[in-house]
């Protein structure tokens, strides 16, 4: 059981803490959540140290990376900052679209790097009466006598949506019926006629923000469709797991951010004439905090390696994600602890991730469906 | 174009703890390039790239820089070959030692260069020697503090920024040259780069012969911490406060 980094690895890490110090300064990132944006400088020396093709396949530009490597680069590249990116989020996007996609459909990725570093597609899954319930998604294509297609539907949560040139759109063929599972999944041009976003305002989170996405008579023609006709919801549930680890591994890196910050505090802040780091309630916090990292971290490093000798993790990140996402709020819920009325204020960053991490409890699936999926395969492994 | 750049490896200063006896320990310090080195690392690929060049880098250094992630991380950053000779008698070198095998390094790997970079001076000892004695070593010009420099046919032509004006220095080749940090921002390595780094040439060999220095290095000590006064004012005594600082500056 080998537990160390190659060198690439480490060099890698020691890139992204380069970028993270020039890019991320605490006035930076607070401007970044104020905007609802993280700055188009730091969006470019993303793309400029070519981290978002890290993950995609070499036939579309990118560099194919082994999950291990693509939850490390996210976890550290959350703890460095501090703060929450559209990056890995828009990687996903791009790595459905590269793996599902034709050629032709695959290389608007590497000519919409080429123009910025901005994120290419986002991904339109949820629905207001469809989000853990995905049977439930009325949208729709429908074939017309022309031989076009025309959807018609709203999405909702859909981040980075308003900030992407793509979309990457699952609907349901023909019928909006529950029983009807033939879904395709569409690659829409975000200014097409017929699409327009609504601004939805996020507890935290806001360098990510998220959009209603709004289809009115939207035609599309049948090269827009990526993978096979019906096909879409089994295209896209091939990586779910995936996602579920880059939501671990972001939340852990902010986690871990707090506990650096919390610490660091502990150390230098004097009460009753000493350091508050040597009273034991203090400790508590802190060694608290310190079993969630190592356990969640070694359990998301588990199943990225699992994932990368081709197993199923299924249920272990169905696990993980409902645990470790509810105790990486725990953690940064600490932390606040320790900086006392501090840590209530927006002087110090620690209340912002605790607002950061709320919502990774429910993104990539709620904690109650992670537990409903856990639920059932548990008891399937003991024979 | 051939570019020589001369790279240095040393501890990280960010670990290198003094010890109770005022030595140094250097146990908990990895091996890192030399800060002003990686600056000019990048004026050495950014030229290159503009002038359809190469660029090679070398290196003296101890037997600890033979270290994998070091010499890739120096390959990472638009370097074509590595050429390092590890000593560890060079762990005390002075400037005339390493601009010596620095020369050799080059005689025997590098002849037909064009310019030789050098950064501002070593993380460690940065006494910004080592340019001077290499040109003298190879019987080329040097020029130090550089803050920009281009290529003109057989030449390069320099800026050194001073106090009031921005100096411009036509240089003919072969030169040595050391700039100044702000020459160029070191790029940050991308995941392609750190791959590469690991397939491009590289080889380490030790010392022929003995080292000739001319600085004897008795002993390696950090200096005696000064005792804090912890004089302290009276809240809303300003005056006093400056009157003090106005004191201990005079």
């Amino acid at each position: 059981m080998d537990f160390g980094l190659t060198d690439e690895q480490e060099l890698l890490v020691e890139s992204l803490k380069e970028y993270a110090d020039r890019y991320f300064d605490d006035e930076s990132v607070r401007q970044m959540y104020e905007n609802h944006q993280v700055s188009a400088e730091a969006q470019d020396a993303y793309r400029d140290a070519g981290f978002p093709f890290m993950g995609l396949p070499e036939e579309v530009g990118g560099i194919p990376t082994d999950h291990v490597t693509l939850g490390l680069m996210t976890e550290k590249l959350y703890e460095f900052t501090g703060a929450m990116t559209p990056f890995m989020t828009g990687m996903l996007a791009c790595a459905d679209l590269a793996e599902f996609g034709t050629p032709e459909q695959s290389s608007v990725i590497m000519e919409e790097y080429e123009k910025s570093g901005q994120s290419v597609a986002a991904l339109c899954l949820s629905e207001p009466a469809a989000g853990s319930d995905n049977m439930g998604m009325t949208m729709t294509s429908k074939k017309q006598a022309d031989g076009t297609y025309v959807l018609n539907g709203q999405k909702t949560w859909v981040t980075n949506g308003a900030d992407v040139p793509y979309l990457l759109v699952i609907c349901k063929d023909e019928d909006p019926a529950r029983e009807n599972n033939k879904m395709s999944l569409w690659l829409v041009k975000r200014d097409t006629p017929g699409v327009s976003t609504a601004h939805l305002t996020k507890l935290g989170q806001h360098t990510v923000p998220f959009v209603d996405v709004f289809f009115d008579n939207v035609v599309v023609t049948e090269d827009q469709r990526v993978g096979g006709e019906g096909n879409g919801w089994l295209l896209l549930m091939k990586n779910f797991e995936f996602e579920r680890c880059l939501v671990v591994a972001q939340g852990l890196g902010l986690a871990q951010a707090a506990q650096n910050d919390a610490i660091q505090y502990a150390k230098d802040r004097i009460a009753f004439n000493k350091p508050i780091v040597t009273n034991p309630r203090v400790q508590d916090l802190i060694t608290e905090n310190e079993t969630i990292l190592q356990q969640s971290r070694w359990w998301l490093y588990y199943c990225l390696w699992k994932l990368d000798q081709g197993e199923s993790i299924n249920a272990d990140i169905a696990m993980l994600k409902s645990w470790g996402t509810r105790a990486h709020l725990q953690v940064a819920d600490n932390c606040i602890e320790i900086y006392g009325g501090l840590g209530y204020t927006d002087e110090v960053r620690v209340g912002r991730i605790w607002r950061d991490l709320r919502g990774n409890m429910l993104a990539g699936g709620t904690c109650e469906v992670m537990d409903y999926i856990a639920g059932r395969a548990v008891p399937k492994a003991y024979k | 174009m051939k570019i020589v750049v001369a790279v240095k490896v040393v501890a990280d200063d960010q670990d290198i703890f003094v010890s109770g006896d005022r030595s140094l320990d250097y146990s908990k310090a990895r091996q890192i390039i030399s800060t002003y080195d990686t600056n000019a690392i990048e004026a050495a690929a950014q030229l290159a790239a503009d002038n359809d060049g190469t660029v090679v880098a070398i290196s003296a250094s101890t037997t600890k820089a033979d270290d994998t992630k070091v010499k890739k991380d120096i390959l990472s950053r638009g370097i074509d070959e590595l050429f390092m000779v590890a000593d560890d008698s060079l762990e005390t070198a002075d400037s005339y030692a390493t601009a010596q095998v620095l020369k050799g390094i080059v005689d025997a790997n590098a002849s037909d260069y064009d310019l030789i970079l050098c950064g501002d001076g070593s993380a460690d000892l940065y006494a910004g020697q080592v340019d001077v004695q290499l040109a003298a070593a190879l019987d080329v010009p040097v020029i130090n503090e550089v803050t920009g420099l281009k290529v003109e046919g057989d030449k390069v032509v320099v800026e050194r920024t001073l106090e009031d004006e921005v100096e411009e220095i036509e240089v003919p080749l072969p030169a040595v040259i050391s700039v100044s940090p702000n020459v160029a921002t070191p790029r940050i390595p991308g995941m392609r780069e750190i791959l590469a780094a690991g397939k491009k040439p590289s080889s380490v060999e030790g010392l022929a012969g003995a080292l000739e220095t001319k600085v004897e290095v008795e002993d390696i000590k950090a200096p005696e911490m000064t005792p804090r006064k912890n004089e302290i004012f009276a809240e809303g005594d300003i005056d006093a406060f400056a009157a003090a600082v106005a004191e201990a500056l005079k």
